[in-house]
């Protein structure tokens, strides 16, 4: 069984790392310090709590809820009430072993024992995280629902976002349409938790590769963690450097390149929602002064890195950055690419740039 | 030793004798033979056996002669030639035992039915007959051998295959028809063979026996009672999983909670019945409750049953929501999609005729944002059909959800073309008006949930509620058989 210090110190480590985002460690230092926290519903039942105890809880977290209303989403555009009621039910799904077996309606079986994958302390505290500091709900629980995949995150790591699914979607388009680049090396840049190079080699033929990169020690971590969970080692490479560092080997090499980089500009950063602003890695949203700093410096090196009939797909900002890009790439790498477009999201929002390297 | 003698006769199916001249002398024989060789050898007492057999035979002759063409022309049942078609005999002949019983004469005697636990074989035998008889009912049966006949002609057609689709629509129904008549034949014959052996176990006073019959007879009985409601759910898709959908009318607030209330009542009786349930789309209202909300319900017949919900349903409280503690009504609308299966052609989908939206997304998403919130809504252009998920954690899994919805819609509403192309279309079940009223539930002034189509009713709402359904929907689905059914038996 798992001591009360044990069940202490797995609510605080998210805290202890906050507290000291600009630390500069050694790799090694920071690879055998940041072993990846285990999504909570992947964790052992270790725990138990009475129905009535937890019926309480269950009441004080909905009240919680309540409380809150629109004020977030009329303050930063954050969650309001539904969304969080959701949350909750997310909670009990990840947090109870059996949580279709456990009512909080029948008032008759107030004595029985649920079995917990965290102590009822715990779980008050991790709402009372994500109500009272905006600790995002994927930090809380430790994973994002991302495709069809189940992807562990932390604090360190950018939680993948749904718009960023249709890359995959791109890709799949991309790779349907021409056999060989099914079965080519694909570099996803800057690859957070792993999202995209997973969705991709879960797409690919059997000689079809993937480098992950990224420059964040965290995320080359949790990324290695992702892909071993889909049993991927063999078809990901997870390697950490600045974007193409890690790749000069492969230069001219691959056959598909796609990035979801940092595109958020600087100044505009502090006015995001508390969940984005106070608790995900600014590694992963600054952008430089027009948040085009990375998408610059990948478009042109894409330029380097794919082969002849290669695919690009790189995610932004919205329709000013696509355009931009679009622009820069008809100008400056004038003739490298053909077939370039802009792709919108669900939103309707200008997201995505693709296009192929000329031949 | 009577026991083993007993098998024997089981195996060669002799212990029945059917009403067919030709045959039943074959059988009889056969059944004498071997009942008085061995009986001649060990038993004192062969003469009574021979008794029985005198006076069924008899009986059975004369029945034969000019009993059952004279109930055939009362009852006006024509006369389908036996030889000829091996598919129309295991219908129309009707079993009996040794002494003449058949099923029908088990119902014509009337014997009380107790309690299970009571041992009495007649009324376990009379409780087993009363089961065929429903089951018979509600399955057509008299219309059940021109029908199967039809199907067997269209399956003969050499050209038949040319359309796969429509060949294995004809050749899945002849089957499960097949499947049908086979079942009840098999239940009648168990029962008549069941019966038979108690009154030979009696003769001989093989207590042993007459037990182990008796207790045969209970089984079946069990049985049987399952079949009886699944007899119930014959429709084409009855079998399939399905979702259910309910709508708040106007009246704002107090409607809103009214039809969460009725989402809860369903969710709970799928539930109770060991159906999946998850919700799909739930759409709240400002204050309380919904404005409509889909959930998907996984089971072997759960369209058969949720189809007798559809309709709209009344409620008449003192709404919590009026500080003058007035009373209200309100209503909430319940629609019920079936979800094709395999088996079955579906709408084709065409990628290019779909829009899908994100919504509720407001701002400049991306990278700006970190919310759980993923909601997809897809339409289908050419038809303004439209689908949308929000209750699952990734917008891939919503949009896989909401598309699942509208190939349901789609397929629905597909069918609902064809059964107006169809001459024969009288009206279905699905037809029903998504508008009328079919149920009421009243709290106040006294307390009461009664159904406007067959006007079951109970004084419980609270129950209802909990998702105490079944009484509702059983009996709303053998009285809308009945009602055109009774003339087909
Ligand atoms: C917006 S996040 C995207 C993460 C992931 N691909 C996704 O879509 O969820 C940007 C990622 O780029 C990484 N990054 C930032 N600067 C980098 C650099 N110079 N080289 C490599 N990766 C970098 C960040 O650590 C972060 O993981």
């Amino acid at each position: 069984m798992i001591s009360p210090r044990g069940c202490l110190f797995s609510i605080l480590q998210p805290v202890l790392l906050r507290s000291n985002p600009g630390r500069l460690v050694s790799r090694s230092a920071v690879l055998s310090s940041n072993r990846p926290r285990i999504p909570l519903h992947l964790r052992p039942p270790n725990f138990s709590a009475t129905v009535a105890d937890l019926k309480k809880w269950h009441i004080w977290a909905k009240n919680l809820v309540s409380s809150v209303g629109s004020t977030f989403l009329d303050l930063d555009n954050g969650p309001d009430s539904t969304l969080l009621q959701r949350e909750l039910t997310w909670l009990i799904q990840d947090a109870f072993e059996n949580p279709n077996k456990v009512s909080f309606q029948n008032s008759n079986d107030d004595d029985s024992v649920v079995s917990l994958r965290v102590c009822l302390d715990d779980l008050y505290k991790m709402w009372k995280q994500r109500i009272e500091e905006r600790r995002p709900f994927q930090y809380v629980v430790g994973c994002e629902h991302w495709r069809d995949l189940v992807l562990s995150v932390e604090e360190g790591v950018l939680i993948p976002r749904p718009e960023t699914e249709m890359i995959v979607d791109l890709v799949n388009d991309a790779v349907n349409e021409n056999e060989e680049l099914r079965d080519g090396l694909w570099a996803d840049l800057g690859t957070g938790s792993g999202a995209l190079a997973i969705g991709i080699g879960r797409i690919l033929g059997d000689p079809g590769k993937v480098i992950a990169t990224d420059l964040s020690p965290v995320a080359v971590s949790v990324a290695s963690y992702n892909v071993q969970r889909y049993n991927l080692q063999d078809k990901i490479a997870v390697k950490q450097g600045s974007w193409f560092e890690p790749l000069k080997n492969v230069e001219g090499g691959l056959a598909g390149l796609v990035s979801n980089p940092p595109y958020i500009p600087s100044d505009h950063i502090g006015g995001l929602q508390a969940e984005v602003a106070k608790h995900e890695p600014r590694l992963a949203l600054d952008g430089g002064a027009n948040g085009m700093n990375d998408l610059l410096h990948l478009c042109h090196g894409a330029v380097f890195m794919l082969k002849p009939g290669g695919f690009v797909a790189l995610e932004t900002n919205g329709e000013i950055q696509s355009k931009f890009l679009v622009d820069h790439m008809d100008t400056e790498t004038k003739g490298s690419f053909h077939d370039v477009k802009i792709i919108s999201d669900f939103a309707g929002i200008q997201r995505f740039v693709t296009g192929y390297k000329a031949r | 030793m009577s026991f083993i003698i007993l098998k024997r006769l089981r195996n060669q199916n002799s212990s029945l004798i059917i009403n067919n001249p030709g045959l039943k002398i074959h059988l009889y024989t056969s059944f004498y033979s071997s009942l008085s060789e061995p009986r001649h050898r060990n038993s004192p007492t062969p003469i009574y056996n021979k008794s029985i057999l005198a006076s069924g035979h008899v009986f059975l002759c004369n029945r034969n002669n000019w009993f059952s063409s004279l109930l055939r022309e009362i009852l006006n049942i024509p006369c389908v030639p036996v030889s000829a078609r091996l598919l129309s005999s295991q219908a129309a002949v009707e079993k009996s035992t040794s002494d003449g019983l058949t099923v029908e004469g088990i119902i014509a005697n009337g014997w009380n039915i107790y309690d299970e636990n009571e041992s009495d074989w007649k009324s376990h035998a009379s409780a087993i007959a009363q089961s065929i008889h429903l089951i018979k009912k509600r399955l057509r049966w008299k219309n059940l051998i021109p029908k199967l006949e039809t199907l067997s002609d269209q399956l003969s057609k050499p050209d038949l295959w040319n359309d796969p689709v429509h060949a294995g629509k004809i050749s899945r129904e002849h089957g499960s028809l097949m499947g049908k008549m086979k079942e009840v034949d098999a239940f009648e014959q168990e029962l008549l063979e069941h019966i038979e052996m108690i009154k030979l176990a009696r003769e001989e006073n093989d207590a042993e026996l007459e037990s182990e019959s008796q207790n045969a007879l209970l089984t079946m009985r069990r049985n049987i009672k399952e079949k009886e409601l699944e007899a119930l759910l014959a429709g084409e898709h009855d079998s399939c999983s399905c979702f259910i959908e309910v709508q708040a009318g106007a009246g704002g607030t107090e409607s809103m909670d009214w039809a969460s209330m009725v989402m809860q009542m369903y969710k709970k009786w799928a539930e109770r019945r060991g159906f999946g349930v998850s919700v799909v789309d739930e759409m709240p209202g400002e204050m309380a409750g919904i404005k409509r909300a889909t959930i998907r319900v996984d089971g072997e017949y759960a369209f058969g049953y949720a189809k007798a919900e559809v309709g709209a349903h009344r409620l008449v409280r003192i709404s919590p929501f009026d500080s003058n503690k007035r009373r209200h009504t309100s209503f909430a609308s319940v629609a019920v999609i079936p979800i094709l299966g395999d088996g079955f052609s579906r709408v084709q989908i065409n990628e290019s005729d779909l829009r899908i939206e994100r919504f509720r997304a407001g701002g400049a998403g991306g990278q700006h944002v970190n919310t759980t919130e993923s909601a997809v809504r897809i339409t289908h252009i050419p038809t303004g059909v439209s689908a949308s998920c929000q209750n699952e954690r990734s917008q891939h899994q919503n949009k896989a959800s909401a598309m699942a919805v509208l190939q349901s819609r789609l397929d629905q509403l597909e069918m609902k073309r064809q059964a107006e192309m169809n001459s024969e279309h009288t009206q279905s079940l699905t037809d029903i008006n998504f508008g009328s009223q079919i149920r009421s539930y009243v709290l106040h002034p006294y307390r009461m949930v009664k159904d406007h189509r067959t006007d079951f009713e109970v004084s419980h709402p609270d129950s209802v509620l909990e998702g105490d359904l079944d009484g509702f929907i059983l009996s709303f689905l053998s009285a809308s058989l009945d009602k055109d059914e009774d003339a087909h038996l």
